[in-house]
């Protein structure tokens, strides 16, 4: 399908570019594999900037696609350029988006990584608390998951090419998940995060049989103290006796499974409680 | 009941077999990827229906009402054109359980309620259902509902018995099918062990709700039981699963999805739960049931209360498919005993 007018927003066809911060730069090449859809994207927008997918590049742009975290003070002051030079800003991934793998440096201080990562070299290089970029910026528009959830990302494309908002689910995994018809993995006995991560990705794990890592963070409201309840429970029914026997997690070791995309800011276990009791 | 027969376990193959050359079949399979878990879905040969199953985790309401259903498709040319989403395929729907069977007429009734709903109606009338009867776990308690043994809106029910099925045909369509079929007349002993295969069922039902449906109703509309709702809301994820896998339940969510470029798109429906946070949430942000243990009680009073009161008879069906999916571990029979019996020692 191609538009033959400008799109409302911009009054013209928008220039766009990609940007990577501290990541593993999986949500670009996810992008990168809508293939014909990203075809479809290409008839609304031009892509004037994309060092994974072209040699051009461009200071002139409208829409910047950012991923990835902030990790130095370049870093900073480059995502305020960026920022500046945009009129629309969509954090790709949740690097940019909340956080994810990069804070969980945060649990020390940065000399003891610096010297950790760099050894010898460790007074050459700087570093600072990793954040996401909608910790330093405002984004209008997240799109949540490691690698991005491409169904979001369309729909968020989508919101952006016709000048609409874009709230991010406010639901549990488990829906999408029991809407696809899926096994709830539990009962496979294995522990899952879904009831307590923000979905949006389709339940694309548990599609698959394996257990949801929480990649797009935390839902509002998520009941953590619940969870704990959960898998800490010493009599419980067939298919959670099962779980829980099989697992035997300590507070610690779910605080663990929790901090891997929830550590921004710092994630605490006893602070974790639901906003809606 | 109608007239009783007997299938064989290879007369039974070969009818399936031939019911889905003649259309679409949708019956309990193996997940093809998950070896040992059932679903409803479209079957492509007899040899994948599994009428020995447990339960599923969504209910075959699914047949009906997918759980994310277009309604129409739009498009912004001028002028604008709207398209239906009409299915008129005709169906067969076959090994639902008695509990199902009873959940899919609740639905009828919940639908039919002005202004009707025109989709499941229709959808409806599209199918054949054939039931099977089972043996219950522990999470099932449908014997104290009288959903144990019905029949509603089948026109054929199986009853496993040592040689194959016991058939019951319960409509003309019913009848109709089984020329499809070689059937036998059913002999005492088929009748006997049929019978047999029935007392097994509710011999075997270890979990049952403490009260009648009168009874739980008339304690739930006095609820005090302000502390215990907030209890089991500690422990609940709002996660929706007993919604979602409820058979009986039918609140749905509309939403429009646009194509690149908002030249067109559709509009769909999907279920929805009244125990996600933003169910209640109305036009100028204000949620009459934000607060968790709201949703948990609004739960108990919608199923065993308002609709008890609206249709005479609880909107549950003793399938047990909320407490098996509730990864918190609240369990439908043991909350509800545990209201009845705050509400006797009180008394």
């Amino acid at each position: 399908m191609s538009r033959e007018e400008p799109i409302p927003r911009f009054g013209h066809k928008p220039q766009v570019a990609f940007f990577d911060f501290a990541c593993c730069e999986g949500c670009q090449l996810s992008v990168l594999q809508l293939e014909e859809r990203l075809l479809e994207i290409l008839g609304h927008v031009d892509v004037v900037t994309w060092r994974e997918a072209m040699t051009e590049q461009s200071t002139e742009y409208d829409i910047a696609f950012c991923e990835g975290s902030v990790t130095t003070e370049e870093d900073v002051e480059r995502i305020k350029r960026i920022r500046e030079q945009a009129d629309v800003l969509v954090t790709l991934g949740s690097c940019a988006s909340g956080g994810c793998h990069n804070e969980l440096k945060n649990q020390w201080s940065m000399d003891e990584v610096r010297r950790v990562v760099y050894g010898d070299a460790a007074d050459t290089i700087s570093t600072i608390p990793s954040r996401p970029v909608t910790a330093v910026v405002d984004a209008d528009y997240r799109v949540f998951g490691c690698p991005v959830s491409l169904p979001e990302f369309m729909t968020v494309v989508n919101a952006m090419l016709t000048g609409q908002s874009h709230q991010p689910p406010n639901q549990p995994v488990c829906v999408e998940c029991k809407l696809n018809d899926y096994v709830c993995v539990y009962e496979m006995g294995k522990v899952c995060l879904g009831p307590v991560t923000r979905c949006g990705c389709n339940a694309i794990c548990t599609a698959y049989g394996d257990p949801c890592q929480g990649c797009r963070g935390l839902m509002d409201a998520a009941n953590i103290p619940a969870m704990l309840k959960a898998l800490k429970r010493e009599q419980a029914h067939a298919i959670m006796c099962a779980v829980v026997q099989r697992h035997e997690l300590s507070d610690d070791e779910i605080a663990a499974k929790l901090r891997i995309y929830n550590n921004w800011p710092e994630f605490d276990l006893k602070e974790a409680q639901p906003d809606d009791d | 009941m109608g007239r009783e027969l007997v299938m064989t376990r290879e007369g039974a193959q070969s009818f399936f077999g031939r019911l889905i050359e003649e259309g679409p079949v949708m019956g309990p399979r193996e997940r093809i990827s998950q070896p040992g878990f059932v679903m409803f879905d479209w079957l492509d040969s007899a040899g994948q229906l599994r009428l020995k199953y447990t339960t599923t985790t969504i209910p075959p309401k699914k047949a009906f009402f997918p759980p994310r259903q277009p309604l129409f498709e739009f498009e912004s040319s001028q002028p604008p054109t709207i398209t239906a989403v009409q299915e008129a395929t005709a169906f067969t729907l076959v090994g639902v359980h008695p509990c199902d069977l009873a959940a899919l007429e609740m639905l009828d009734d919940a639908y039919a309620q002005e202004p009707a709903e025109a989709c499941w109606p229709a959808a409806r009338a599209r199918a054949r259902v054939i039931g099977v009867d089972c043996l219950p776990d522990e999470y099932c308690f449908c014997f104290g509902f009288g959903t144990c043994y019905g029949r509603e809106g089948a026109d054929l029910f199986l009853t496993p018995i040592g040689r194959g099925y016991l058939v019951e045909v319960l409509t003309e369509a019913g009848g109709g099918m089984l020329r499809l079929s070689d059937v036998e007349d059913a002999t005492d002993a088929d009748r006997e062990q049929a019978a047999a295969f029935r007392r097994a069922k509710s011999e075997r039902m270890t979990a049952s709700i403490d009260a009648s449906p009168a009874e739980f109703a008339d304690i739930l509309e006095e609820d005090d039981f302000g502390e215990l709702w907030r209890e089991v809301a500690s422990r609940c994820y709002s996660c929706g699963s007993c919604n979602t896998t409820c058979p009986t339940c039918f609140c749905f969510d509309i939403k429009d999805e646009f194509d690149l470029g908002l030249t067109g798109g559709r509009r769909i429906r999907s279920w929805d739960s009244c125990q996600l946070q933003e169910f209640a949430l109305v036009a100028g942000g204000h949620n009459f049931r934000r607060i968790r243990w709201q949703r948990v009680r609004h739960r108990w009073h919608r199923k065993f209360l308002y609709l008890y009161r609206d249709f005479g008879r609880p909107y549950c069906t003793g399938c047990g498919r909320c407490s098996r999916a509730c990864t918190a571990d609240i369990n439908i029979v043991d909350v509800s005993n545990e209201i009845i019996g705050r509400a006797r020692g009180r008394a």
